[in-house]
């Protein structure tokens, strides 16, 4: 019972130290592409972390069954949009990371 | 202890969401904060035990909503103003007063509510002693369809009187119609349509069924419906069509309708108006209901009075 519990706080938290590191990509990435990539990586594994837990809590073979189709729901709709989201991105000329130049909005350079 | 420390995070989030809404700048801005603050209202419901109404709020109150608003702010681009940031929120510094003066006002009738005495045999006791004769386990069904009927079909009005209301004005100012999605071609999307949309059709109806016995039930459902149908219109696979078809004309009006009509029979029969008699009928409306406020929603987001199959 101990160990089943200590399991699953585990698996939650490594998911949430996945979550908070892909918002913090969000956040501090410069362009579109690397936002895109550390957010759909990250949420995905930090998806699957979380789920893992909640089942290994749970202990039913049901709410187990449920939670692999919640990551499954939840990696399809990620990887959909993020490809639309890429590909708008390419289409509307935001192919070229400005990498050699600083942006004037960011306050650290 | 940790309970408490979500509690307050989470209301805390609440309030400073809504503030958000009322004082960001930009028009999209106070979109994205009002489907944040409609996420975190129904994380609240949760924390309340209030399953029922998560599920409400999430699927309508964010979800729905959220795409309403976002479908309306990429119109305002197309074919609104030339100010394409959207039309500039002047009436910031009003936000502080009337933030004020609703909290009071929350306060007020929220120690008004502690300082009435508990009255006996509400109408949540009564369902819970009489769940057997009304015919489902879920008591909050229960208390919707025993007592609470009128309000139900009068929200069917409220919805139908909507989309009325939206059809005269889109005659008046004709919502332009949208460019076509770049990306109904793209594999990608068709794979996962062919997947998500029977999903929210069985996830539908399994609110629907669910209803008599869990947390879910017709108006649930129904957001889950219409969300698969906004996916439809969104990929290009519906389009407006200038014309309601017949189909579509009852689609709107049938849960009005078979609501009225099953009430109305009863009282012909000698039973009170809109007692609903046995589990038969509450779903045969609870169905007719899912079937129109689906319909509805999907037509209020397309802005068209009907739809028809992208060729």
């Amino acid at each position: 019972m101990i160990l089943t519990e200590v399991m699953a706080s585990l698996l939650l938290i490594s998911g949430c130290f996945f979550y908070i590191a892909g918002t913090v990509g969000l956040l501090r990435f410069p362009d579109v592409f690397s936002r895109l990539h550390a957010l759909t990586k990250a949420d995905n594994l930090g998806l699957f972390l979380i789920c893992t837990g909640l089942a290994v809590n749970s202990g039913s073979p049901r709410i187990t069954g449920l939670l692999l189709v919640v990551w499954i729901l939840g990696l399809l709709a990620a990887t959909v949009s993020c490809h639309l989201i890429a590909r708008r991105a390419i289409r509307s000329g935001q192919a070229e990371p400005p990498v050699a130049e600083p942006r004037a909005a960011d306050p650290t350079p | 202890m940790i309970g408490l420390a979500i509690d307050s995070v989470l209301a805390l989030g609440i309030v400073w969401m809504a503030l958000q809404t009322v004082r960001s700048d930009s028009l999209f801005q106070a979109m994205l904060m009002f489907i944040v603050f409609g996420l975190l209202m129904s994380l609240a419901w949760a924390r309340l035990h209030a399953p029922d109404l998560a599920l409400a709020e999430a699927a309508i109150g964010a979800g729905i909503t959220g795409a309403l608003l976002l479908v309306t702010w990429r119109r305002l681009q197309v074919h609104g103003p030339d100010d394409s940031n959207g039309p500039r929120l002047m009436t910031r510094w009003l936000a502080l007063p009337i933030a004020c003066a609703s909290a009071l006002l929350v306060i007020i009738i929220g120690w008004t509510a502690l300082q009435l005495p508990a009255v006996p045999g509400t109408a949540g006791e009564l369902t819970l002693q009489r769940l057997e004769d009304i015919g489902v386990s879920n008591p909050v069904t229960g208390v919707l369809l025993g007592f609470r009927a009128y309000d139900t079909l009068m929200e069917m009005a409220v919805l139908l009187a909507a989309w009325l209301g939206a059809r005269a004005v889109a005659t008046e100012f004709r919502p332009g119609v949208l460019p076509g999605p770049a990306h109904a071609e793209v594999p990608l999307v068709g794979a996962l349509l062919s997947l998500v949309v029977p999903i929210s059709i069985l996830v539908a109806v399994y609110l629907l069924q669910a209803g008599g016995s869990a947390p879910g039930g017709a108006f649930q459902g129904g957001a889950v419906l219409a969300a698969g149908g906004v996916l439809l219109c969104l990929t290009g696979r519906l389009e407006a069509a200038a014309q309601a078809s017949a189909l579509e004309r009852v689609g709107v009006i049938l849960g009005l309708a078979v609501f009225s009509l099953t009430g109305l029979i009863v009282m012909a029969t000698g039973g009170p108006m809109l007692a609903l008699p046995g589990v038969w009928a509450i779903y045969l409306v609870e169905t007719a209901l899912l079937l129109s406020i689906a319909l509805t929603l999907v037509l209020l987001f397309a802005a068209a009075p009907g739809l028809r199959r992208a060729p």
